[in-house]
């Protein structure tokens, strides 16, 4: 296996953008754009297409890291940038409204890829809310019927994002 | 945002868009991050999801075009079997989504839009 590609994906805000920006070794591609509704109430722009970047492993692997749009309006893009894919990466905003709700989304959306790939979520802004706990993501999995890591993490920290994939990637050569 | 008035001259400039090209069939304009903001159409096309795939379409073109460093990105064209769908910036908020199912009528489906493109920057500012 020379090549991987992985997809972040996640709510608006949780960090897609910020966590490939953490780990890639090239200037990431991305499609911002200014927000013109609510989201520029959060951040000023958001992603339309994707985010690219590119990360090697020490043993020589390398990662394509693809990023998807957070909203559901763009979930066309989700179907196209799962294609080929070996993992993916969820990522939840702690401090957004309904968390857990946000979660469910894209565990709906990706689920038959869940099933017989890999995936892990990372829970974000954790420091601005801590609640829900990560025993309230296990137990909201455990409904789902799924076992999936769940790590905190903090996007803008390499060494957070980079445990993620490596969990990943773990999970996928042991699959 | 849009003031209610500048949706009215939208909505108002693309009724002359159809009204002057006949081998167009949808025009609708949407804003960057895939909003719709005005259409007018001959026949019940799902422009909803045309609007917000009309604004990933033109991010990557003006990803690619920085990339390759070729200035601002004109047009995207997808021309297909059955016909052409032309995206193009309005300016930096709002793209202009056109369409006709005439295979050969490429150069007067762009000539047209560019037309009603340019008035609507002028008309709205840049």
């Amino acid at each position: 296996m020379k090549e991987i590609k992985l997809v972040f994906t996640g709510s608006m805000g949780a960090g897609k953008t910020t966590a490939i920006s953490a780990l890639s070794e090239i200037p990431v591609i991305n499609t911002d754009v200014k927000a013109s509704d609510e989201v520029q109430l959060r951040k000023a722009t958001t992603t339309v297409a994707l985010d690219y970047g590119e990360m090697t492993l020490p043993d020589g692997q390398k990662l394509r890291l693809y990023g998807t749009p957070g909203q559901e309006r763009f979930s066309y893009m989700w179907k196209i940038l799962m294609q080929g894919a070996l993992g993916l990466i969820i990522l939840v905003d702690n401090a957004s409204p309904e968390p857990l709700a946000d979660l469910d989304i894209y565990l709906t959306h990706f689920r038959e890829y869940i099933e017989v790939s890999g995936a892990v979520i990372g829970v974000t802004r954790m420091d601005m809310a801590a609640e829900p706990a990560l025993d309230a993501y296990y137990a909201f999995l455990q409904e789902k019927q799924l076992q999936l890591p769940i790590f905190p993490v903090d996007v803008r920290r390499r060494e957070h994002v980079v445990m993620m994939v490596q969990a990943l990637v773990a999970m996928l050569e042991f699959s | 945002m849009l003031s209610h008035l500048e949706k009215v001259q939208l909505q108002q400039r693309l009724q002359t868009l159809i009204a002057d090209c006949d081998e167009i069939q949808a025009a609708l304009v949407v804003t960057v991050d895939g909003h719709l903001c005005a259409m007018q159409q001959r026949e019940n096309y799902p422009l909803e999801r045309l609007a917000t795939m009309g604004s990933s379409l033109m991010s990557l073109g003006d990803t690619i075009t920085a990339e390759l460093r070729l200035g601002s990105c004109k047009n995207i064209i997808a021309e297909n079997e059955e016909g052409i769908v032309a995206f193009m910036h309005v300016n930096s908020a709002l793209v202009l989504v056109t369409l006709t199912v005439q295979k050969n009528a490429m150069g007067l489906l762009i000539a047209h839009s560019r037309r009603c493109a340019t008035e609507l920057s002028k008309t709205l500012g840049t």
